[in-house]
């Protein structure tokens, strides 16, 4: 894929997918460490042990589960071109832990993407969960929780179009604050 | 055959700044994996990528290319364009895949 946002809209879908109610998306870079890591945290269904050995290998999952698995190994491909490579952590009723690592110079390393918007993606389509994104870029931090957010709007949903678009604002502005 | 003369033959569209300085096409090359490309591109040729950010510039430059040509229409940021602008490298689009781009950038330039 062109951007790693795209990406980290395919793994989220899993998480949807998977019932999740909590949802966190971390992303950290580190220009000292030339390093980009991209967590995705959740408390869905989470998978067997045999389900998780196989969930890298494109042939074997997308065989048995269609689509689901395919994009972990897109995902894990991305990493790899670029020095990094790919965790996934899972069990069964607790829930699944992906993390990529990237070479944040690597002339392989695909552009973020748009984060506001993917986020403005996932929250209108699936306004259920709570999800936490945290972006941290050398020492400072941006944070979207929608707990808190919840909070403030009380009766007032998230899929709102006005609140969308806040949250877009929102996201937008803290990055550019971040110099992403 | 000039870039210019390329653009005009393939009907390509010219996305950086209209008034760039000339320069000979001597081979092609087809890639997308830039660090791939980067070691095997020649000097003066056109690259055909579906890649667009903003590295594809770092790339040409380094290489020394006579242009980027994007292939299926892929969407490019304002951003890689100024780049692009800034480090004098030519960047066109073509509708065609990269397999048919090279098709005719081969029949235009008999390279």
């Amino acid at each position: 894929m062109k951007e790693l946002s795209l990406h980290i809209l395919d793994i989220v879908q899993n998480s949807i997918k998977a019932g999740a109610k909590n949802i966190e998306i971390i992303i950290n870079e580190s220009t000292a460490d030339n390093l980009m890591t991209i967590e995705i945290n959740d408390n869905g269904s989470g998978m067997s042990k045999e389900f998780l050995k196989k969930v890298k290998d494109p042939f074997v999952t997308t065989r048995t589960t269609r689509k689901m698995g395919m994009g972990i190994s897109l995902f894990e491909a991305a990493a790899v071109q670029c020095g990094g490579g790919l965790d996934i952590e899972s069990e069964l009723g607790v829930g699944t832990k992906v993390k990529a690592s990237f070479e944040l110079m690597s002339i392989d390393r695909a552009p973020l993407g748009d984060m506001a918007e993917t986020m403005m993606t996932i929250i209108s389509g699936s306004p259920e969960p709570e999800y936490l994104y945290r972006h941290t870029k050398d020492g400072k931090v941006f944070e979207l929780d929608t707990v808190q957010l919840k909070e403030i709007l009380g009766d007032v949903p998230l899929d709102m179009p006005e609140v969308l678009s806040w949250i877009t604002g929102y996201i937008k502005e803290g990055l550019a604050e971040l110099n992403i | 055959m000039k870039v210019s003369e390329l653009a005009k033959a393939l009907d390509l569209k010219v996305i950086t700044d209209k008034g760039f300085a000339d320069r000979e096409i001597k081979s092609c090359y087809v890639g997308d994996l830039l660090s791939w490309v980067m070691g095997r591109a020649g000097q003066d040729s056109v690259w055909i990528t579906i890649m667009s950010n903003v590295n594809i510039v770092a790339v040409a430059a380094l290489v020394d290319m006579a242009c980027i040509l994007l292939a299926e229409g892929v969407a490019i940021d304002e951003e890689v364009i100024k780049k692009a602008d800034s480090q004098g490298i030519i960047i066109l689009s073509t509708d065609k895949n990269s397999y048919e781009a090279a098709i005719a950038v081969h029949k235009a330039a008999a390279i």
